[in-house]
């Protein structure tokens, strides 16, 4: 691994400072599960993805780790670990899409130490990105492999240019839910909901998020369930443990006497960001939802553009928008 | 020494170049560590070679001199059970032991699970350097230029070595045959991975800084990527090749009757074409090495600690590569490790690398690679393309067998997993069969063993085939099975199997899986919405677990009547050293806890005994061990006779007593006739004056057909939606001729089958397909299963019909037990949702492909 410098933050301004001054080169510091042991460890760098020089660490400011819950929502702070949500009860009781979201993450070990801000802002996992010897789009190069390699687990709705998949569960469940995040920067801090903070790479394929380099997301609020509302989550992956979502989906489906009323469908491992399924809420507005989730889960594949090697993960999706609607009904 | 390098790959599949082999040069193969693992992997390799070239062939001249005393019996079409004559009703029954047949646990168990055993990370030595290896970022490139300057500019690095600054003499040392030779460092690479150069530095950081500091100048050349590519004409050649692209060998056929006559007879003839992926060890412990010299003495002495399966094979190769003589190398394998089922094959680049970079810095080398590079460039079982016809009768039985498989060997020259295979030519009664092998060279992953060679491959050829024709003829595959069974032994060779058991793993897999009342027709039960029951069974016959040369032992009894066993046999996991212990203590009658084995191998105080590969060393190691504890029984119990006569003269009485009225047990020499009459051992060691010594070296005669047996079978639960294969229930049946230790040998089928599952399933190792370079060469990607992806419960059925080849009747487990989840699953799925998925493994995407019908 590359040498570089560890600041320890005690406070969000000093964090937000510190990478103003380390300049573009820094990176903030969560549970390190990717940014280490991932990125750094493995050299994946490019003219557009320079390797870190200087870390900052903010799990050592203590108001980041907090999680608050009252009667307007919840609010977790960016530094919180998983697993620190999955044990909260409140938590538990009042957003459970969020925690199977979370329990779904990897493994204990790396929820014990990944953060909520980690996991939402973690690079994706494209296996090109990830191989020191392709330089790809994302690392400022001038290819993406996937169009002409192995892309059997990218994306299917969405990609141009790049084809990565978000990999954040949390990412999906916190759309899905109506979340908002704060974010900190030298301007001091705003808040974005999440259906405005995932970037495509038509907007900037270096990015993921509207996040800046001298940015620092601080806290997550979600608001209550709307009365009436269920959810379910179902994550699709090869192996039980350590790993992504082949295809995963959010739901959360407000309802009265079996007609959708309001709601959202949120896919994750399809596209570069999180994506909201539209086609298929508004094919079951004001519908009563048994009679025809079958026909409105098709309307995916409106939506759909699959790569050379992909296809199976619409029908797929297909399949897990179904029967995570049926599911959250029951 | 010879004037000319032997390739021993050819002289196991070119027997007009071994024909040109001077009687010298045959003399230097019994040397050579590739001949060896090569025939340890796949002992049918020297069959062929035998049959033409007889005591020439190293290895085995003993056993056919042994053999040729005495004639082969009890073969022939019509004798199924060679009962009495394969140790059956003959063999002791368990309750005959104290220590076989039981459970005992790891000798070195605790320092396993506790991690406080010393493993090789944990060796460390006092000013030790780090070595990096900088890799080949093409499958296929020549060096133009390299410049370390300003690497060597890096503070913390101390040496950079390549193939222009290479000492001396060096430049003509490769590993393995050639061409394509794998030179200590080439100039045409012909892998990603190769080496380039090698830094040793203060830390592995700055190593790892400093590799990526070298900047060298390449020119890309064409790669094979693809396989099936490299066997086409217009393919550009690699080297001075006499066949078509990159083809390395294309073996004589395997030829019985007449498989076109055979398919005309035929009522039916169906085709197939299945497939393997590559695939990995993922070895939980990296590659790591401690070197360094030491200059004690006239000669620099070299020493390397490190997981190996093979210690006096790695010293062998070891001096070989350095031009040193083997008695200045010791190789020290630690009994602690997190390796081998075939990783760690043999003796590797990086290996030699740590020995000259120690040499030139004057400093101890610790080398432990990367993931990526355990991945890459150590070895592999490689894809194969299987092309097979059957022709059956209504009737059920079969009137021929064809088969033609393609292996890719990977960049090196060697086999690419291909192989006749045991289990057509004796596993069913098939008189018409040929097979045919093309090995293929490319710039990819190379192969090796992985739980096995050749014959997970041969299984996947036959069996799905087998249970397409029962299939076909409306035969419940069960019933088609034991049809065609054939218990008889090796039609061509004529030798008889010893107590075959696979009757016996066929009938109780059925009956413990319920196959009669479970099988039914494909697609035709759905247990929930969009999910269908299926079941599906294989059958296996290979030749590992029989044994062979070298096969050596010795232990010591000790002045307090403890026991030392002195094996050079390599613990690589499944518990080796505890079955060495065991052999040991129940030959001489001493209890389990007065028995010592340590955990590592140390080449200084162990004979060879071979590499612990080919599930060989419980019959191996374990025939050694026996001997020389019989040896050593034979001193104790002669010594103990001694001290009965002169204790009875002490006592003024005149007695005679001699070693053929003793026993020995529980730790005391008793007369057999009056147990009462006993003495410790110790009194006795005390009264010769002197530890006994028993050494023990066997020989294996050829005179049995020495096979493994198995049948799996499975129920699986098959998703139409998301392509989930899950398996619900799992039985496993293995002729095991004597289970040594209980606990390990059913730990052993229990892991074997998950290893298969993986394989079957998930696991793959990929290329861009453009580039040639690995996209899933680290364990998020490359997807073993975890303890959440395995079936909660394996059933483990251990047929024990002890062989008359066995130690205590045994034959070994390692390798057959991951060999069938292949064709369980192929047939499993196919009874579940009446589509064939016959390319590895069956991943999601498959299944619903084939579903789609896309």
């Amino acid at each position: 691994m590359k040498t570089f410098e560890l600041h320890d933050a005690t406070t969000v301004q000093q964090a937000v400072t510190l990478l103003g001054q380390l300049g573009p080169t820094a990176k903030v510091l969560g549970g390190g599960s990717d940014l280490i042991s991932g990125v750094m460890k493995d050299w994946i760098q490019g003219k557009g993805m320079p390797l870190p020089s200087a870390l900052v660490d903010i799990t050592t400011i203590p108001q980041m780790t907090t999680i608050q819950v009252s009667g307007s929502g919840a609010r977790i702070g960016a530094a919180a670990t998983l697993t620190s949500i999955i044990e909260h009860q409140e938590i538990r009781r009042g957003w459970p899409l969020l925690v199977d979201a979370t329990e779904s993450v990897a493994s204990p070990l790396i929820r014990n130490f990944g953060t909520l801000g980690g996991n939402i802002n973690q690079r994706p996992r494209c296996w090109f990105l990830r191989g020191e010897k392709f330089d790809c789009y994302k690392k400022g190069g001038d290819f993406c492999f996937a169009v002409t390699g192995d892309n059997r687990y990218h994306a299917i709705i969405g990609g141009e240019l790049c084809y990565i998949v978000h990999p954040s569960d949390t990412a999906t469940a916190l759309v899905a839910l109506s979340a908002k995040t704060k974010i900190a920067g030298p301007q001091g801090e705003r808040e974005v909901a999440f259906d405005e903070y995932f970037i495509g790479p038509r907007t900037d394929v270096l990015r993921e998020n509207i996040l800046q380099q001298n940015e620092l997301m601080t806290e997550v609020s979600l608001p209550p369930l709307a009365s009436n509302t269920k959810t379910a989550w179902i994550k699709l992956k090869d192996r039980q443990v350590y790993d992504f979502a082949l295809v995963s989906v959010a739901a959360v489906v407000t309802s009265e006497n079996g007609v959708w009323r309001d709601g959202r469908i949120v896919l994750g491992g399809v596209s570069p960001v999180p994506y909201r399924a539209k086609v298929v809420e508004d094919a079951l507005q004001g519908k009563d939802i048994r009679a025809n989730i079958t026909a409105a889960a098709g309307a995916i594949r409106s939506v759909a553009r699959p790569m050379s090697a992909n296809s199976y993960k619409v029908d797929i999706a297909q399949g897990l928008i179904e029967r995570a609607v049926l599911q959250a009904l029951a | 020494m010879p004037q000319r390098s032997i390739d021993a790959f050819k002289v196991l599949s070119d027997y007009e170049y071994a024909a040109t082999l001077t009687n010298e040069e045959w003399l230097s193969l019994s040397g050579n560590p590739e001949y060896h693992t090569l025939i340890a992997d796949d002992p049918s390799l020297a069959e062929e070679l035998i049959a033409r070239f007889g005591m020439l062939v190293p290895g085995f001249s003993a056993a056919l001199a042994a053999a040729a005393s005495v004639p082969l019996t009890g073969f022939g079409p019509t004798v199924n059970r060679l009962a009495g004559r394969g140790g059956g009703s003959a063999a002791p029954s368990n309750a005959e032991f104290s220590i076989v047949g039981t459970s005992v646990p790891r000798t070195h168990g605790f320092g396993v699970v506790t991690g406080v055993g010393r493993y090789s990370e944990n060796q460390t030595l006092p000013n030790m350097l780090f070595m990096k290896t900088l890799g080949s970022p093409y499958p296929h490139a020549r060096i133009r230029s390299i410049d370390t300057s300003k690497a060597e500019a890096l503070p913390g690095v101390h040496y950079i070595l390549h193939r222009f600054n290479l000492p001396e003499g060096y430049q003509d040392v490769s590993l393995g045959s050639g061409p394509p030779f794998r030179y200590l460092f080439n100039e045409e690479l012909i892998q990603v991975g190769a080496p380039v150069a090698v830094v040793a530095a203060d830390s592995d950081h700055i190593g790892d800084e400093a590799i990526r500091q070298i900047q060298v100048d390449y020119e890309v050349l064409p790669a094979v990527v693809d396989f099936m590519e490299g066997t086409r004409p217009s393919t550009p050649k690699q080297w001075d090749n006499r066949l078509d692209g990159t083809i390395l060998t294309i073996a004589s056929p395997f030829v019985r009757g007449d498989v076109e006559r055979g398919f005309a007879e035929a009522d039916i003839v169906i085709e197939n074409v299945t497939s393997m992926s590559t695939i990995q060890h993922a070895a939980l412990e990296l590659t790591t090495d401690l070197t360094w010299w030491s200059t004690e003495g006239a000669r620099p002495q070299l020493t390397q600690i490190g997981p190996k399966r093979h210690a006096h094979g790695a010293r062998s190769a070891i001096a070989q590569a350095l031009k040193v003589d083997q008695s200045q190398v010791r190789v020290i394998t630690p009994g602690y490790l997190g390796m081998s089922f075939g990783s760690f094959r043999d003796t590797d680049l990086p290996e030699i690398h740590s020995a000259l970079l120690s040499w030139l810095t004057g400093r101890p080398i610790r080398f432990m690679s990367t993931r990526s590079e355990d991945m890459v460039t150590r070895t592999h079982r490689t894809q194969t393309r299987n092309e097979s016809k059957i022709g059956v009768k209504r009737d059920g039985s079969i009137t021929a067998f064809f088969t033609k498989k393609y292996g890719n060997a990977g960049a090196y020259r060697g086999g690419g997993g291909t192989g006749n295979s045991l289990g057509l030519a004796e596993l069913y009664t098939i008189p018409n069969l040929r097979q045919e092998n093309i090995d293929v060279f490319t710039n990819m992953y190379r192969y090796g063993s992985y739980r096995c060679t050749t014959h997970p491959n041969d299984t996947l050829a036959r069996e799905p085939l087998i249970e397409r024709a029962a299939y076909a003829i409306n035969m419940n595959p069960l019933d088609f099975r034991l049809r065609n069974l054939s218990e008889v032994g090796n039609p061509e060779t004529r030798r008889p199997f010893s107590n075959p058991g696979i009757r016996d793993t066929i009938t109780q897999t059925a009956a413990a899986i319920g196959w009669r009342e479970k099988w039914h027709a494909p697609k035709t039960r759905e247990v929930r919405p969009g999910v269908f029951h299926g079941i599906g069974m294989a059958c296996h016959e290979c030749n590992h677990g029989a044994g062979g040369a070298p096969s050596t032992g010795s232990v010591v009894i000790n002045a307090d009547g403890t026991l030392t066993v002195v094996s050079g046999a390599a613990e690589v996991g499944p518990g080796e050293r505890t079955v060495m212990a065991m052999i040991a203590a129940e030959t001489l009658g001493i209890p389990m806890n007065r028995t010592r084995i340590s955990p590592d191998v140390d080449s200084d105080f162990t004979a060879d005994t071979g590499v612990t590969a080919g599930s060989r060393q419980t019959l191996s190691g374990g025939w050694g061990i026996h001997l020389a504890a019989l040896d050593a029984r034979a001193q104790l119990l002669d010594w103990g006779a001694r001290k009965f006569v002169d204790d009875a003269r002490v006592a003024g009485q005149t007695i005679q007593v001699s070693a053929d009225q003793l026993d020995v047990r529980d730790g005391l020499v008793s007369f057999k006739d009056d147990p009462e009459r006993r003495l410790p051992i110790a009194q006795v060691i005390a009264f010769a004056s002197n530890p006994i010594i028993g050494r023990g070296a066997h020989i294996h005669p050829p005179t049995w057909e020495r096979v493994a047996f198995a049948t799996h079978a499975a129920e699986v639960e098959v998703d139409t939606v998301t392509g989930t294969i899950s398996v619900t229930k799992y039985v496993a049946a293995h002729d095991v001729g004597r289970a040594l230790n209980r606990m390990a040998t059913e730990q052993q089928i229990e892991g074997g089958v998950i290893v298969g599952l993986g394989l079957a399933l998930t696991e793959q190792l990929l290329v861009d397909g453009a580039t040639g370079i690995p996209i899933n060469d680290n364990i998020l990607d490359y997807k073993v299963p975890t303890i959440k992806d395995v079936p909660e419960k394996i059933d483990v059925i251990m047929v024990e019909n002890a062989k008359e080849y066995g130690v205590f009747g045994a034959h070994g487990i390692g390798e057959p037990p991951a060999a069938l989840g292949f064709s369980v699953m192929v047939n499993a799925v196919y009874n579940a949702v009446g589509v064939w998925v016959e390319d590895m493994p069956l991943t999601r995407e498959k299944v619903l492909n084939a579903l789609k019908g896309r």
